[in-house]
Protein backbone atom coordinates (compact mmCIF):
# COMPACT_ATOMS: atom_id res chain seq x y z
CA UNK A 1 0.00 0.00 0.00
CA UNK A 2 2.89 2.13 1.45
CA UNK A 3 4.90 1.71 -2.49
CA UNK A 4 1.71 2.41 -4.51
CA UNK A 5 1.18 5.86 -2.33
CA UNK A 6 4.86 6.81 -2.62
CA UNK A 7 4.38 5.71 -6.38
CA UNK A 8 1.76 8.32 -6.95
CA UNK A 9 3.58 10.87 -5.18
CA UNK A 10 6.12 10.36 -7.48
CA UNK A 11 4.16 10.78 -10.28
CA UNK A 12 2.45 13.74 -9.44
CA UNK A 13 5.63 15.42 -8.17
CA UNK A 14 7.30 14.52 -11.54
CA UNK A 15 4.17 16.41 -13.27
CA UNK A 16 4.18 19.05 -11.47
CA UNK A 17 7.59 19.67 -11.79
CA UNK A 18 7.71 19.02 -15.82
CA UNK A 19 4.43 21.21 -15.95
CA UNK A 20 6.10 24.37 -14.07
CA UNK A 21 9.69 23.95 -15.57
CA UNK A 22 7.83 24.02 -19.41
CA UNK A 23 6.20 27.40 -18.05
CA UNK A 24 9.30 28.73 -16.97
CA UNK A 25 10.95 27.72 -19.93
CA UNK A 26 8.32 29.64 -21.86
CA UNK A 27 9.33 32.78 -19.95
CA UNK A 28 12.44 32.65 -20.45
CA UNK A 29 12.29 31.87 -24.06
CA UNK A 30 10.64 34.45 -24.78
CA UNK A 31 12.72 36.84 -22.79
CA UNK A 32 16.01 35.50 -24.82
CA UNK A 33 14.08 35.53 -28.13
CA UNK A 34 12.74 39.37 -27.18
CA UNK A 35 16.69 40.36 -26.25
CA UNK A 36 17.96 38.85 -29.57
CA UNK A 37 15.22 40.10 -31.76
CA UNK A 38 15.63 43.41 -30.50
CA UNK A 39 19.53 43.71 -30.79
CA UNK A 40 18.93 41.60 -34.58
CA UNK A 41 16.76 44.69 -35.67
CA UNK A 42 18.67 47.61 -34.04
CA UNK A 43 21.64 46.23 -36.09
CA UNK A 44 19.42 45.63 -39.24
CA UNK A 45 17.80 48.95 -38.82
CA UNK A 46 20.99 50.96 -38.22
CA UNK A 47 22.96 49.12 -41.32
CA UNK A 48 19.54 50.39 -43.26
CA UNK A 49 19.69 53.72 -42.30
CA UNK A 50 23.28 54.23 -42.72
CA UNK A 51 23.49 52.32 -46.52
CA UNK A 52 20.24 54.82 -47.36
CA UNK A 53 22.61 57.96 -46.10
CA UNK A 54 25.16 57.03 -48.18
CA UNK A 55 22.98 56.21 -50.76
CA UNK A 56 21.35 59.90 -50.64
CA UNK A 57 25.05 61.27 -50.32
CA UNK A 58 26.31 59.60 -53.37
CA UNK A 59 23.11 59.62 -55.90
CA UNK A 60 23.86 63.37 -57.53
CA UNK A 61 27.87 62.24 -57.96
CA UNK A 62 28.63 61.17 -61.08
CA UNK A 63 32.26 60.33 -61.10
CA UNK A 64 33.13 56.88 -61.51
CA UNK A 65 34.45 56.30 -57.89
CA UNK A 66 30.90 57.39 -56.39
CA UNK A 67 29.15 55.32 -59.01
CA UNK A 68 30.96 52.26 -58.09
CA UNK A 69 30.47 52.98 -54.35
CA UNK A 70 26.12 53.24 -55.27
CA UNK A 71 26.80 49.61 -57.11
CA UNK A 72 28.22 48.52 -53.62
CA UNK A 73 25.58 49.47 -51.50
CA UNK A 74 22.85 48.15 -53.62
CA UNK A 75 23.84 44.66 -52.86
CA UNK A 76 23.23 44.92 -48.16
CA UNK A 77 20.09 47.73 -48.98
CA UNK A 78 18.81 44.68 -51.25
CA UNK A 79 19.55 41.92 -48.96
CA UNK A 80 17.81 44.00 -46.18
CA UNK A 81 14.99 44.42 -47.89
CA UNK A 82 14.23 40.90 -48.55
CA UNK A 83 14.93 40.55 -44.98
CA UNK A 84 11.70 38.12 -43.50
CA UNK A 85 10.87 40.70 -40.92
CA UNK A 86 7.96 38.53 -39.38
CA UNK A 87 9.60 35.23 -39.77
CA UNK A 88 11.46 34.19 -36.77
CA UNK A 89 11.94 30.86 -37.69
CA UNK A 90 13.73 31.90 -40.83
CA UNK A 91 16.51 29.27 -41.43
CA UNK A 92 18.90 31.24 -43.14
CA UNK A 93 19.39 34.35 -40.78
CA UNK A 94 22.49 33.73 -39.46
CA UNK A 95 23.90 33.31 -43.15
CA UNK A 96 22.10 36.00 -44.88
CA UNK A 97 23.16 38.36 -41.29
CA UNK A 98 26.73 37.10 -42.30
CA UNK A 99 26.24 38.09 -46.07
CA UNK A 100 25.09 41.77 -44.81
CA UNK A 101 27.75 42.52 -42.37
CA UNK A 102 30.19 40.95 -45.13
CA UNK A 103 28.83 43.29 -47.93
CA UNK A 104 28.60 47.08 -45.39
CA UNK A 105 32.38 46.01 -44.14
CA UNK A 106 33.24 46.05 -48.31
CA UNK A 107 31.31 49.33 -48.12
CA UNK A 108 32.65 51.02 -45.29
CA UNK A 109 36.00 50.34 -47.13
CA UNK A 110 34.90 51.83 -50.12
CA UNK A 111 33.81 54.74 -48.61
CA UNK A 112 37.08 55.25 -45.93
CA UNK A 113 34.64 54.87 -43.26
CA UNK A 114 35.97 52.55 -40.04
CA UNK A 115 33.72 50.13 -39.13
CA UNK A 116 33.63 50.43 -35.16
CA UNK A 117 30.21 51.17 -34.71
CA UNK A 118 29.86 49.98 -30.99
CA UNK A 119 28.54 53.14 -30.08
CA UNK A 120 25.31 52.49 -31.99
CA UNK A 121 25.37 48.40 -32.18
CA UNK A 122 25.96 45.73 -30.77
CA UNK A 123 26.21 42.70 -33.00
CA UNK A 124 28.04 39.08 -33.29
CA UNK A 125 25.34 36.62 -33.22
CA UNK A 126 23.26 34.35 -31.52
CA UNK A 127 25.23 32.28 -29.15
CA UNK A 128 24.28 29.45 -26.67
CA UNK B 1 67.77 5.86 -49.08
CA UNK B 2 69.27 8.13 -51.88
CA UNK B 3 67.69 11.26 -51.24
CA UNK B 4 69.65 13.93 -49.33
CA UNK B 5 68.69 17.54 -47.16
CA UNK B 6 71.96 19.29 -46.73
CA UNK B 7 71.94 22.48 -45.15
CA UNK B 8 73.98 25.13 -46.72
CA UNK B 9 73.86 27.99 -44.11
CA UNK B 10 71.59 28.89 -41.02
CA UNK B 11 71.57 32.46 -40.00
CA UNK B 12 69.53 34.35 -37.23
CA UNK B 13 67.12 36.62 -39.15
CA UNK B 14 64.99 38.36 -36.35
CA UNK B 15 67.47 38.40 -33.04
CA UNK B 16 65.51 37.80 -30.18
CA UNK B 17 62.28 36.89 -31.57
CA UNK B 18 60.61 34.72 -34.10
CA UNK B 19 60.87 34.42 -38.01
CA UNK B 20 57.87 33.62 -39.17
CA UNK B 21 57.75 33.87 -43.03
CA UNK B 22 60.32 33.44 -45.74
CA UNK B 23 59.11 34.30 -49.83
CA UNK B 24 61.42 34.18 -52.79
CA UNK B 25 61.20 36.84 -54.98
CA UNK B 26 59.93 35.44 -58.65
CA UNK B 27 63.49 35.69 -60.02
CA UNK B 28 64.93 33.88 -57.22
CA UNK B 29 67.22 37.04 -56.27
CA UNK B 30 65.99 37.88 -53.39
CA UNK B 31 64.77 36.19 -49.79
CA UNK B 32 62.19 38.45 -48.10
CA UNK B 33 61.57 37.25 -44.27
CA UNK B 34 59.51 39.02 -41.58
CA UNK B 35 59.31 38.54 -38.09
CA UNK B 36 57.77 38.96 -34.08
CA UNK B 37 59.90 41.94 -34.04
CA UNK B 38 57.84 43.63 -36.36
CA UNK B 39 60.48 44.27 -39.14
CA UNK B 40 60.43 42.59 -42.50
CA UNK B 41 64.19 42.01 -44.05
CA UNK B 42 65.31 41.65 -47.27
CA UNK B 43 68.16 38.63 -47.83
CA UNK B 44 70.43 38.60 -51.16
CA UNK B 45 73.15 36.51 -52.43
CA UNK B 46 76.61 37.35 -51.54
CA UNK B 47 78.52 34.69 -53.25
CA UNK B 48 77.78 31.51 -51.18
CA UNK B 49 75.57 33.10 -48.70
CA UNK B 50 72.83 35.94 -47.83
CA UNK B 51 73.35 39.36 -46.58
CA UNK B 52 71.09 41.39 -45.39
CA UNK B 53 70.17 44.26 -48.11
CA UNK B 54 67.71 45.57 -46.50
CA UNK B 55 65.44 46.39 -43.11
CA UNK B 56 61.55 47.45 -43.56
CA UNK B 57 60.88 48.71 -39.69
CA UNK B 58 58.91 51.49 -39.52
CA UNK B 59 55.86 49.72 -41.33
CA UNK B 60 54.18 48.10 -38.54
CA UNK B 61 53.32 48.50 -34.56
CA UNK B 62 52.88 44.50 -34.46
CA UNK B 63 54.51 41.01 -35.34
CA UNK B 64 54.28 40.95 -39.23
CA UNK B 65 52.99 37.31 -39.95
CA UNK B 66 53.19 36.73 -43.92
CA UNK B 67 54.73 38.69 -47.03
CA UNK B 68 54.30 38.26 -50.84
CA UNK B 69 56.10 39.79 -53.92
CA UNK B 70 54.06 40.66 -56.73
CA UNK B 71 54.40 38.38 -60.07
CA UNK B 72 56.61 41.48 -61.17
CA UNK B 73 58.92 41.36 -58.22
CA UNK B 74 58.19 44.86 -57.78
CA UNK B 75 55.77 44.72 -54.93
CA UNK B 76 56.10 43.05 -51.53
CA UNK B 77 52.84 42.78 -49.35
CA UNK B 78 53.25 41.84 -45.60
CA UNK B 79 50.09 41.43 -42.73
CA UNK B 80 50.65 42.15 -39.70
CA UNK B 81 49.03 41.35 -36.33
CA UNK B 82 48.28 45.51 -36.69
CA UNK B 83 45.55 44.98 -39.04
CA UNK B 84 47.00 46.29 -41.55
CA UNK B 85 48.36 45.27 -44.67
CA UNK B 86 51.39 47.44 -46.34
CA UNK B 87 52.24 47.05 -49.85
CA UNK B 88 55.75 48.54 -50.50
CA UNK B 89 57.00 49.61 -53.61
CA UNK B 90 60.82 48.11 -54.97
CA UNK B 91 63.23 51.68 -55.69
CA UNK B 92 66.59 50.05 -56.52
CA UNK B 93 68.01 48.19 -52.81
CA UNK B 94 65.26 50.17 -51.16
CA UNK B 95 61.74 49.43 -50.51
CA UNK B 96 58.85 52.66 -49.41
CA UNK B 97 55.61 52.05 -48.52
CA UNK B 98 53.15 52.78 -50.99
CA UNK B 99 49.76 51.82 -49.49
CA UNK B 100 47.85 50.55 -46.35
CA UNK B 101 45.34 47.81 -46.53
CA UNK B 102 42.72 48.49 -43.73
CA UNK B 103 39.70 47.32 -43.46
CA UNK B 104 40.40 43.80 -41.30
CA UNK B 105 39.17 44.04 -37.48
CA UNK B 106 41.78 42.46 -36.05
CA UNK B 107 45.49 40.24 -37.03
CA UNK B 108 45.74 40.03 -40.48
CA UNK B 109 47.37 36.32 -41.04
CA UNK B 110 47.99 36.30 -44.43
CA UNK B 111 48.46 37.99 -47.94
CA UNK B 112 48.56 36.30 -51.63
CA UNK B 113 49.12 38.17 -54.62
CA UNK B 114 47.04 36.72 -57.88
CA UNK B 115 49.14 35.06 -60.53
CA UNK B 116 47.93 37.76 -62.77
CA UNK B 117 49.24 40.79 -60.53
CA UNK B 118 45.98 42.64 -60.24
CA UNK B 119 44.20 40.80 -57.43
CA UNK B 120 45.70 40.32 -53.76
CA UNK B 121 43.65 38.08 -51.00
CA UNK B 122 44.19 38.44 -47.32
CA UNK B 123 42.72 36.77 -44.60
CA UNK B 124 42.45 37.75 -40.86
CA UNK B 125 41.76 36.31 -37.15
CA UNK B 126 38.17 38.48 -37.83
CA UNK B 127 37.23 35.13 -40.15
CA UNK B 128 36.83 36.98 -43.21
CA UNK B 129 38.74 37.01 -46.43
CA UNK B 130 38.49 40.44 -48.05
CA UNK B 131 39.62 40.26 -51.78
CA UNK B 132 41.02 43.00 -53.36
CA UNK B 133 41.70 44.70 -56.59
CA UNK B 134 44.59 46.91 -57.78
CA UNK B 135 44.16 49.43 -60.95
CA UNK B 136 46.78 50.69 -63.76
CA UNK B 137 47.31 54.03 -61.30
CA UNK B 138 48.14 51.31 -57.99
CA UNK B 139 44.97 52.16 -56.18
CA UNK B 140 43.83 49.11 -54.47
CA UNK B 141 40.27 48.57 -53.48
CA UNK B 142 38.48 45.96 -51.74
CA UNK B 143 35.91 43.93 -54.20
CA UNK B 144 34.88 41.37 -51.76
CA UNK B 145 34.63 40.21 -48.32
CA UNK B 146 34.03 36.46 -47.65
CA UNK B 147 32.85 35.08 -44.43
CA UNK B 148 32.55 31.54 -45.03
CA UNK B 149 35.03 30.10 -42.23
CA UNK B 150 33.87 30.36 -38.61
CA UNK B 151 37.01 30.93 -37.44
CA UNK B 152 40.47 32.07 -37.69
CA UNK B 153 41.29 32.15 -41.09
CA UNK B 154 45.07 30.86 -41.38
CA UNK B 155 46.61 31.20 -44.76
CA UNK B 156 45.06 32.02 -48.35
CA UNK B 157 46.64 31.02 -51.52
CA UNK B 158 46.07 31.43 -55.55
CA UNK B 159 45.39 28.70 -58.00
CA UNK B 160 48.36 28.85 -60.32
CA UNK B 161 46.60 29.49 -63.89
CA UNK B 162 43.17 29.88 -63.36
CA UNK B 163 41.39 33.31 -61.01
CA UNK B 164 41.03 31.06 -58.15
CA UNK B 165 41.60 31.25 -54.27
CA UNK B 166 41.81 28.50 -51.78
CA UNK B 167 41.37 29.41 -47.93
CA UNK B 168 42.23 27.72 -44.33
CA UNK B 169 41.28 27.82 -41.04
CA UNK B 170 40.84 27.33 -37.50
CA UNK B 171 37.72 25.77 -38.26
CA UNK B 172 39.19 22.44 -39.59
CA UNK B 173 38.22 23.62 -43.14
CA UNK B 174 39.38 24.66 -46.18
CA UNK B 175 37.29 27.19 -48.70
CA UNK B 176 37.75 27.40 -52.15
CA UNK B 177 36.46 30.66 -53.77
CA UNK B 178 35.93 31.75 -57.39
CA UNK B 179 34.54 35.13 -58.94
CA UNK B 180 30.59 35.14 -60.21
CA UNK B 181 29.19 38.16 -61.35
CA UNK B 182 32.00 40.64 -59.96
CA UNK B 183 31.68 38.89 -56.44
CA UNK B 184 33.75 36.37 -54.52
CA UNK B 185 32.01 33.37 -53.19
CA UNK B 186 32.85 30.06 -51.41
CA UNK B 187 32.20 27.50 -54.29
CA UNK B 188 33.38 24.45 -52.42
CA UNK B 189 34.24 23.53 -48.13
CA UNK B 190 36.95 20.63 -48.00
CA UNK B 191 36.08 19.02 -45.15
CA UNK B 192 38.53 16.31 -43.64
CA UNK B 193 41.04 17.38 -41.23
CA UNK B 194 40.33 17.27 -37.63
CA UNK B 195 41.77 20.30 -36.01
CA UNK B 196 43.57 23.63 -37.45
CA UNK B 197 44.08 23.81 -41.07
CA UNK B 198 47.77 25.75 -41.19
CA UNK B 199 48.84 25.96 -44.74
CA UNK B 200 47.98 25.26 -48.38
CA UNK B 201 49.89 24.79 -51.37
CA UNK B 202 48.77 23.96 -55.11
CA UNK B 203 51.04 21.31 -57.19
CA UNK B 204 52.23 22.88 -60.50
CA UNK B 205 49.74 22.03 -62.77
CA UNK B 206 47.12 23.59 -60.38
CA UNK B 207 44.98 20.47 -60.64
CA UNK B 208 46.02 19.51 -56.79
CA UNK B 209 45.50 21.12 -53.34
CA UNK B 210 47.76 19.85 -50.11
CA UNK B 211 46.70 21.07 -46.84
CA UNK B 212 48.38 20.82 -43.53
CA UNK B 213 47.19 20.50 -40.15
CA UNK B 214 47.46 20.54 -36.67
CA UNK B 215 46.04 17.30 -36.97
CA UNK B 216 49.27 16.40 -37.96
CA UNK B 217 48.15 14.68 -41.59
CA UNK B 218 49.28 16.16 -44.69
CA UNK B 219 46.17 15.94 -47.12
CA UNK B 220 46.16 16.30 -51.18
CA UNK B 221 42.84 17.11 -52.68
CA UNK B 222 41.71 17.11 -56.50
CA UNK B 223 38.73 18.88 -58.55
CA UNK B 224 36.44 16.08 -59.31
CA UNK B 225 35.00 16.73 -62.98
CA UNK B 226 31.30 18.28 -61.80
CA UNK B 227 27.94 17.40 -63.39
CA UNK B 228 26.00 19.23 -65.77
CA UNK B 229 25.25 23.04 -63.62
CA UNK B 230 26.98 21.28 -60.06
CA UNK B 231 29.97 23.20 -58.99
CA UNK B 232 32.96 21.31 -58.55
CA UNK B 233 33.59 19.15 -56.04
CA UNK B 234 37.68 18.60 -54.20
CA UNK B 235 37.75 15.06 -52.86
CA UNK B 236 40.42 14.15 -50.55
CA UNK B 237 42.43 11.48 -52.53
CA UNK B 238 45.44 10.87 -50.22
CA UNK B 239 46.81 11.64 -46.40
CA UNK B 240 49.77 11.23 -45.13
CA UNK B 241 49.55 10.57 -41.79
CA UNK B 242 52.43 8.46 -39.08
CA UNK B 243 54.92 10.73 -40.42
CA UNK B 244 54.46 14.23 -38.55
CA UNK B 245 55.14 14.25 -34.66
CA UNK B 246 53.34 17.40 -34.29
CA UNK B 247 51.78 20.40 -35.60
CA UNK B 248 52.25 20.94 -39.69
CA UNK B 249 52.66 24.25 -39.77
CA UNK B 250 53.67 25.10 -43.53
CA UNK B 251 53.88 22.88 -46.64
CA UNK B 252 55.08 23.94 -50.23
CA UNK B 253 55.05 22.25 -53.42
CA UNK B 254 57.73 22.59 -55.59
CA UNK B 255 56.97 24.18 -59.11
CA UNK B 256 60.12 22.85 -60.78
CA UNK B 257 60.41 19.01 -59.18
CA UNK B 258 56.72 18.39 -57.72
CA UNK B 259 58.40 17.25 -54.21
CA UNK B 260 56.34 18.47 -51.28
CA UNK B 261 58.14 19.92 -48.53
CA UNK B 262 56.67 20.42 -44.99
CA UNK B 263 57.31 22.49 -42.14
CA UNK B 264 56.86 21.23 -38.47
CA UNK B 265 56.23 21.93 -35.02
CA UNK B 266 58.82 19.23 -33.92
CA UNK B 267 61.20 21.22 -35.30
CA UNK B 268 61.74 19.06 -38.33
CA UNK B 269 62.11 19.58 -41.86
CA UNK B 270 60.72 16.70 -44.74
CA UNK B 271 60.71 16.21 -48.19
CA UNK B 272 57.78 13.90 -49.87
CA UNK B 273 58.01 12.67 -53.42
CA UNK B 274 55.28 11.09 -55.42
CA UNK B 275 55.13 7.64 -56.41
CA UNK B 276 55.35 7.87 -60.13
CA UNK B 277 53.53 4.30 -60.52
CA UNK B 278 50.61 5.22 -58.23
CA UNK B 279 47.00 6.05 -59.78
CA UNK B 280 46.95 9.28 -60.77
CA UNK B 281 43.12 9.48 -59.17
CA UNK B 282 45.01 7.89 -55.84
CA UNK B 283 48.66 9.64 -55.53
CA UNK B 284 51.07 8.24 -52.90
CA UNK B 285 53.56 9.78 -51.95
CA UNK B 286 56.99 8.41 -49.83
CA UNK B 287 59.29 10.24 -47.65
CA UNK B 288 61.94 11.31 -49.31
CA UNK B 289 64.30 12.95 -46.73
CA UNK B 290 63.86 14.09 -43.38
CA UNK B 291 65.94 16.31 -40.90
CA UNK B 292 65.12 15.99 -37.44
CA UNK B 293 66.62 19.06 -35.47
CA UNK B 294 66.54 21.38 -38.52
CA UNK B 295 65.60 23.99 -35.72
CA UNK B 296 66.14 24.03 -32.42
CA UNK B 297 62.06 25.44 -32.02
CA UNK B 298 59.16 24.94 -33.94
CA UNK B 299 59.76 25.45 -38.20
CA UNK B 300 56.80 27.78 -39.25
CA UNK B 301 57.45 28.40 -42.70
CA UNK B 302 59.12 26.31 -45.72
CA UNK B 303 59.51 27.72 -49.38
CA UNK B 304 61.14 26.19 -52.63
CA UNK B 305 63.68 28.74 -54.81
CA UNK B 306 61.40 29.37 -57.78
CA UNK B 307 64.49 28.78 -60.37
CA UNK B 308 66.79 26.82 -58.82
CA UNK B 309 65.65 23.00 -58.51
CA UNK B 310 66.04 21.89 -54.87
CA UNK B 311 67.49 24.84 -52.93
CA UNK B 312 64.87 25.31 -50.27
CA UNK B 313 64.63 27.65 -46.97
CA UNK B 314 62.72 27.50 -43.38
CA UNK B 315 62.71 29.58 -40.75
CA UNK B 316 61.98 28.83 -37.15
CA UNK B 317 60.40 30.30 -33.79
CA UNK B 318 64.06 31.16 -32.87
CA UNK B 319 64.45 33.60 -35.08
CA UNK B 320 66.69 31.63 -37.80
CA UNK B 321 66.33 31.30 -41.50
CA UNK B 322 68.49 27.84 -42.50
CA UNK B 323 68.87 27.44 -46.58
CA UNK B 324 69.29 23.66 -47.70
CA UNK B 325 69.88 21.78 -51.16
CA UNK B 326 67.62 18.66 -51.05
CA UNK B 327 68.78 16.15 -54.36
CA UNK B 328 67.30 13.18 -55.27
CA UNK B 329 69.09 10.03 -55.90
CA UNK B 330 67.10 9.30 -59.07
Amino acid sequence: MDSVITQSFHVEGYRKGFDEGTRQGMIDGRKHRASHGAKLSTEVSFDYGFGITWKCLLQNNTDVKARKRLKALESPLGLILKFPHEEPQYENLQEDMEKVRAKFRLVCSLLNVPTDFSDYVKSGGISF
Amino acid sequence: MNDTLALLQKFNAHPDSRCWYVAWNPKGTLLASCGGDRTIRIWGREGDSWECKTVLQDGHQRTVRKVAWSPCGNYLASASFDAKTCIWKKKNDDFECLTVLEGHENEVKCVAWAPSGNLLATCSRDKSVWIWEVDEENEYECVSVVNSHTQDVKHVVWHPTQELLASCSYDNNVCVYKEEDDDWECRATLEGHTSTVWGLTFDPSGQRLASCSDDCTVKIWKECQPEEGTDAAWKCVCTLSGFHGRTVYDIAWCPLTGALATACGDDGVRVFKEDETADPDQPAFSLSAHVPKAHTQDVNCIAWHPKEAGLLVSCSDNGEIAVWNYQSGV
